[in-house]
């Protein structure tokens, strides 16, 4: 009779720790780490990382409702993990007006930007461009004199 | 201090642009015409150094920076008209080559950076030439970044008030981040830019140039 009574009770305790790893899940908070599925985009002003600063990101689906936002971290990233291929747009607000709003391509099959121009580039493309507008001015009036 | 795209609605834009269009037709009819072809080397010269000091960052402490404007010189050399067209042309270029600033907001932008900056600089100028003609200078450069940064902070404080969508952070918080810097840094180094540049310009003797 007592042989029985501790063999129910071993059973149940059995059945109890089979059955436990499925209802642990109650209360459980787990990770997952996968690489390479997230976007990772960093706001540069003038080189230098935009630090602390409000960003939104809109999914290609939605334009209206953040599909997530933040602030940047101490070197200007941020990053989301779009769940559709498409342009998804970024903005970066920094209290002075400065920021960025661009359209950031998801997908297998998303081209990776070329990265702007330095600045002494950026300084003889514009020299260049500004000096070509009024040499066209100079030349035209020059060669068509006064009617 | 350029406003780039994507912070400003239409609410705003298409107002700046129609304030524009008329002054720039008036400044391209007046200053940049056949009657103004012998100043146009020594202007086109002045706007291209304009675009190359708009292209220095200026640390600020911090961790942003500022850049000078540059177009302050061709209001006192010519005439604030002058200024707006070529600090529009000057934007125009960095929208369309480079994306600084946009050419959505690029009316905003010129109003402030080309037209109200350059304006209270000349005014200054003119006002003070007769009493303390070096002074006269710095003070022209100082007030016009004054001015431009107001009028950028205004046009991102009214974008605020219409639709905090386009640009969230509130007015008095933007102000205060563009203010402190345009007063202490960017507004000295523009100061300083203006009183020497103009003299080697006045020591070149340019045509078409008062000495």
């Amino acid at each position: 009779m007592r042989f029985r009574a501790h063999a129910s009770i071993a059973r149940a305790l059995l059945a109890v720790a089979w059955l436990a790893p499925a209802a642990a899940r109650a209360h459980q908070a787990t990770h997952e780490v996968a690489r390479g599925s997230a976007i990772a985009v960093r706001a540069l002003e003038d080189g230098q990382g935009m630090a602390g600063a409000a960003w939104q990101v809109f999914s290609p689906s939605d334009a209206a409702r953040p599909h997530q936002q933040g602030l940047t971290d101490t070197h200007g990233w941020l990053a989301f993990v779009p769940d559709a291929p498409g342009a998804w747009r970024v903005r970066v607000v920094e209290e002075d007006g400065h920021g960025l709003d661009v359209l950031v391509e998801a997908g297998p099959t998303a081209a990776v930007p070329t990265p702007r121009p330095a600045g002494w580039q950026r300084s003889a493309v514009g020299v260049v461009a500004v000096a070509a507008a009024f040499v066209v001015l100079f030349v035209t009036y020059r060669r068509r004199p006064r009617a | 201090m350029h406003v780039p795209d994507g912070f400003l609605s239409p609410q705003v834009c298409l107002p700046a642009y129609a304030a524009c269009a008329p002054l720039w037709a008036w400044a391209a009819r007046r200053h940049l015409g056949r009657d103004a072809v012998e100043t146009l080397p020594v202007v086109g010269t002045l706007t291209a150094l304009a675009f190359v000091v708009q292209t220095i960052a200026i640390p600020v402490p911090g961790g942003t920076s500022t850049h000078l404007v540059g177009v302050t010189l061709l209001a006192l050399l010519y005439h604030p008209l002058l200024a707006f067209a070529c600090q529009s042309l000057v934007l125009l270029v960095q929208a369309l080559f480079f994306g600084a600033g946009g050419v959505t907001v690029l009316g905003v932008n010129a109003l402030a950076m080309g037209l109200l900056g350059p304006l209270a600089g000349w005014l200054a100028w003119r006002g003070l030439r007769p009493l303390f003609p070096r002074a006269a200078l710095f003070v022209a450069g100082w007030l016009s970044t004054q001015a431009a940064t107001l009028g950028v902070a205004g046009a991102l404080a009214l974008q605020h008030r219409l639709d905090p969508a386009y640009f969230p952070v509130p007015p008095a918080a933007t102000l205060a981040a563009m203010g402190l810097p345009s007063l202490a840094v960017a507004g000295v180094v523009e100061g300083l830019f203006t009183t020497f540049a103009l003299a080697l310009v006045r020591k070149a003797r340019f045509r078409g140039v008062e000495a």
